[in-house]
């Protein structure tokens, strides 16, 4: 494990998303208690104040400050969109990998089922099943790994396919290994790379998928200071305001580009050829 | 006379992040026109590297570091990029080693002929496509203008090699170079293809430097034989002297690993009773769909029997179906069919038990793919341990036991050569205690010289266990070498099975005898 972080670390990529993540980490935890003011504190003479001293990143139709709200808001975006991406990955990698593995008939058949979900589209699954289940962090969280899971399974099972084909799979059956040896030991280690690639830009898509669901009134709830919900209520004062758009969408921006730049840098730690 | 290819004291370089590599050192040789210079030598030591060099194609890290090559009066290093594209193809042709990798598979194998000599003969299409048919026709290729519709994957691979070879004759360079152009290949189809080389050259007194790992073959086709060792050039003789006078170590040891069906490194018989028999064992892939027919099955209802502590070859050309036989033995390949093991019969995949998986093991063609990357050497050891029984701390023994040190157990397979990485396949295999290890084209993919080593370990191994072994391989000396029967397949059928003694005889299959023709005997 150390091993790993040393060869992370390594590699510009990896070095910089991690000291980035450990940013967003470190707003995660102590967010509330750096933040200079509070994230609900309305101040009517400073509504739409540009960013300067008094409020660094300027302040919102209710003249609260920016800052402020995206410090504590890191707690309720970043953790969520991370759970829900990895939960996501790992069910539709292990539903990849297992459907690889069996073949035949028993791959068809999850894979056409797979695709009869994929039909329907990411936010229409999510806002479904939030509905159904009810409004609430968590009740998102799953909506959004089950709207990830179909097409992580797909990327999942095109590398497996390859990997299935490699003469230590085939010897691997051949002294008759179990199912979960083969799928988790000989296999899922060869296909981590586009696994960790694919759901390190899924992050991204997470945040945003939380702030539409916010948007659209099931996600999180106002005053909450979440980035996606930061940004919808910020759209409308787009031309009066538009830092109130721009920090927010930074954040996420930011947040997503280091969570890739640590998917290319875990990607090339995780390949032991790699090793110098 | 200006030799028509001229490399003088050419040392090359790699640089890399840790110190450079020595690739080339103070090479010199000289092709005169019409003249083959076979260049001989094992992997890494540096002859694609030449080749490459002269095609002025190396890699960016590559540093000439003193030396010249010219091609006749021009000096290919002061050549400028445009300057280049006249040189390749129009005067140095090059035919490179995997068929199925050097033609573009989207394109048509027309499109691909005639875009060369439109290039470099500025030929009109009309004339191109007249000439690319009279050529193709020449190479041997059966309706040469059918051919020409066709896309590379709906040709064979000889057939790939000739439209190659015909592309590069075509432009009628001063030089050619052949880095193993007949490796990829399987023997029968190698050998028409070193027929037409040698036929082409007669026609056309190309120059030619022929690249390759086998010293055997390359003493057929050349005149002079140079050969190479970690980048120098260690003995250059003509090509009929080097196989009875090498004077140079490194030439002789490649010379004596050089299989030779009369040298028999086997003289023990096998046990009376009987191992595994296998009788009509059919394995179909693929089933027939609503419209349409099965495919034909890979093996047609064959039977094998193997004796305790026998070494069984079987051999055949690709697509013959030796592979899928080993696949259904070991319970890779859905079969119909019986086989008997100990006593114990199977009728499908289900009925291999333990015991059976233990008792017969499987070792592959590639040690690149048998060896999970993401695992290192003692996980993959450990693992037949811990499913047959056994002690962890067997693994250096394991080790030992091909050869290998234990410290090798923390290193990872990339870490390893080709040679080494067969060797801890084989361990794994023995690992087990098997009582029958099925060996598939397992020296294929190594050198010459390892090749031996290889095969010594697996009979030192023998010697020790009294395992017996189903030795599949396309190399008809080195099984008359080591195997009591041999069994030659071909289109899923056993044409013949022979012990070892009766291949010279005449009642031989002639398919066998055209296999046995076809096997490069050493000249000498």
């Amino acid at each position: 494990m150390t091993e790993l972080f040393i060869r992370l670390m390594r590699k510009p990529q990896g070095f910089v998303g991690v000291v980035l993540l450990a940013l967003i980490a470190s707003a995660c935890l102590f967010g509330p208690a750096l933040a200079p003011y509070a994230p609900e504190k309305i101040d009517f003479l400073g509504r739409f104040r540009a960013p300067g001293w008094q409020n660094w990143l300027g302040a919102d139709q209710f003249g609260r400050d920016i800052l402020s709200r995206l410090m504590v808001g890191a707690r309720s975006t970043v953790p969520l969109a991370f759970i829900a991406t990895f939960v996501g990955s790992a069910v539709g990698a292990i539903i990849g990998v297992g459907s690889a593995y069996l073949g035949g008939r028993t791959d068809e058949a999850i894979m056409r089922t797979n695709d009869a979900v994929m039909a329907i589209p990411g936010l229409l699954m999510a806002l479904l099943l939030v509905s159904t289940l009810g409004n609430g962090a968590g009740n998102a969280v799953i909506a959004i790994a089950v709207a990830f899971a179909p097409g992580m399974a797909r990327v999942t099972r095109s590398a497996a396919l390859n990997v299935r084909n490699q003469d230590y799979v085939k010897a691997a059956i051949a002294r008759g290994e179990g199912a979960p040896w083969i799928i988790f030991r000989e296999m899922l280690p060869n296909v981590m790379a586009p696994i960790v690639i694919e759901s390190t830009i899924r992050v991204s898509f997470a945040i945003m998928l939380f702030a539409t669901l916010s948007f659209l009134g099931v996600g999180a709830q106002p005053p909450a200071s979440e980035w996606g919900l930061m940004v919808a209520e910020a759209r409308q004062y787009m031309h009066q305001a538009p830092w109130g758009l721009i920090a927010p969408s930074a954040a996420i921006a930011l947040t997503a580009i280091a969570f890739n730049l640590l998917g290319d840098g875990l990607r090339d730690a995780l390949n032991p050829k790699d090793e110098q | 006379m200006i030799p028509a290819l001229a490399i003088r004291n050419y040392t090359l370089d790699y640089v890399t992040a840790a110190e450079p590599v020595h690739v080339l050192h103070d090479i010199s040789l000289e092709i005169m026109p019409g003249e083959v210079l076979g260049l001989v030598g094992e992997s890494g030591s540096g002859k694609s590297s030449l080749a490459w060099a002269l095609m002025r194609h190396l890699p960016d890290n590559a540093r000439e570091v003193a030396g010249s090559l010219c091609l006749g009066d021009i000096d290919l290093q002061r050549l400028s990029p445009r300057e280049l594209t006249k040189i390749r193809g129009r005067r140095l042709g090059m035919v490179f080693q995997d068929p199925s990798t050097s033609l573009n598979p989207t394109l048509t194998v027309g499109r691909q002929v005639t875009e060369t000599l439109i290039q470099h003969r500025g030929l009109k299409p009309r004339d191109a496509d007249a000439l690319a048919i009279d050529l193709l026709g020449h190479v041997d290729l059966n309706n040469p203008a059918e051919i020409m519709r066709r896309y590379p994957h709906e040709i064979s691979g000889g057939e790939k090699q000739r439209v190659i070879i015909a592309t590069a004759f075509g432009c009628r360079p001063d030089v050619i170079l052949f880095d193993e152009p007949t490796t990829a290949l399987d023997v029968i189809t190698g050998a028409r293809i070193l027929e037409l080389f040698a036929r082409l050259r007669r026609e056309t007194s190309v120059a030619a430097l022929y690249i390759s790992h086998d010293l055997a073959l390359v003493t057929r086709v050349a005149d002079r034989v140079a050969v190479l060792e970690r980048g120098r050039l260690v003995e250059q003789a003509p090509a009929a002297d080097i196989f009875r006078a090498p004077r140079h170590a490194n030439t002789r040891a490649l010379v004596d690993a050089v299989p030779r069906p009369e040298r028999r490194l086997v003289h023990d018989k096998p046990r009376d009773q009987v191992l595994l028999a296998a009788s009509d064992i059919e394995v179909q892939y693929g089933r027939g769909g609503l419209f349409r027919d099965p495919p034909p099955p890979a093996t047609k209802k064959i039977g094998l029997e193997i004796r305790g502590g026998e070494i069984l070859g079987l051999v055949g050309e690709s697509g013959s179906g030796k592979s899928s036989m080993a696949r259904a033995l070991i319970g890779l390949a859905r079969f119909s069919g019986k086989i008997s093991f100990d006593e114990h019969e199977i009728h499908g995949m289900s009925d291999m038990n333990a015991a059976y998986r233990r008792d017969v093991q499987i070792i592959f063609q590639h040690p690149d793919s048998s060896l999970n990357p993401r695992h290192r050497i003692d996980e993959i050891l450990s693992r037949p341990l811990k499913l047959y029984g056994g002690h962890l701390g067997d693994i250096p023994d394991l080790l030992n036991q091909v050869r290998l040190p234990a410290s090798y157990a923390n290193r990872w397979p990339h870490q390893l050569s080709g040679g080494e990485k067969q060797r801890i396949a084989i361990a794994r295999a023995f690992a087990a205690r098997p009582k029958l290890v099925i060996c598939d084209e397992i020296t294929a993919p190594l050198d010459v010289s390892v090749q031996a080593q290889i095969v010594e370990l697996l009979l030192a191994l023998r010697e020790e266990t009294g395992t017996a072994f189903l030795f599949i391989t396309h190399d008809l000396n080195l099984i008359r070498q080591i195997a009591h029967r041999i069994a030659v397949m071909r289109r899923g059928e056993v044409v013949d099975l022979l012990a070892v003694e009766d291949f010279d005889a005449d009642h031989v299959h002639p398919y066998t005898r055209e296999l046995m023709a076809a096997s490069p005997v050493p000249v000498g």
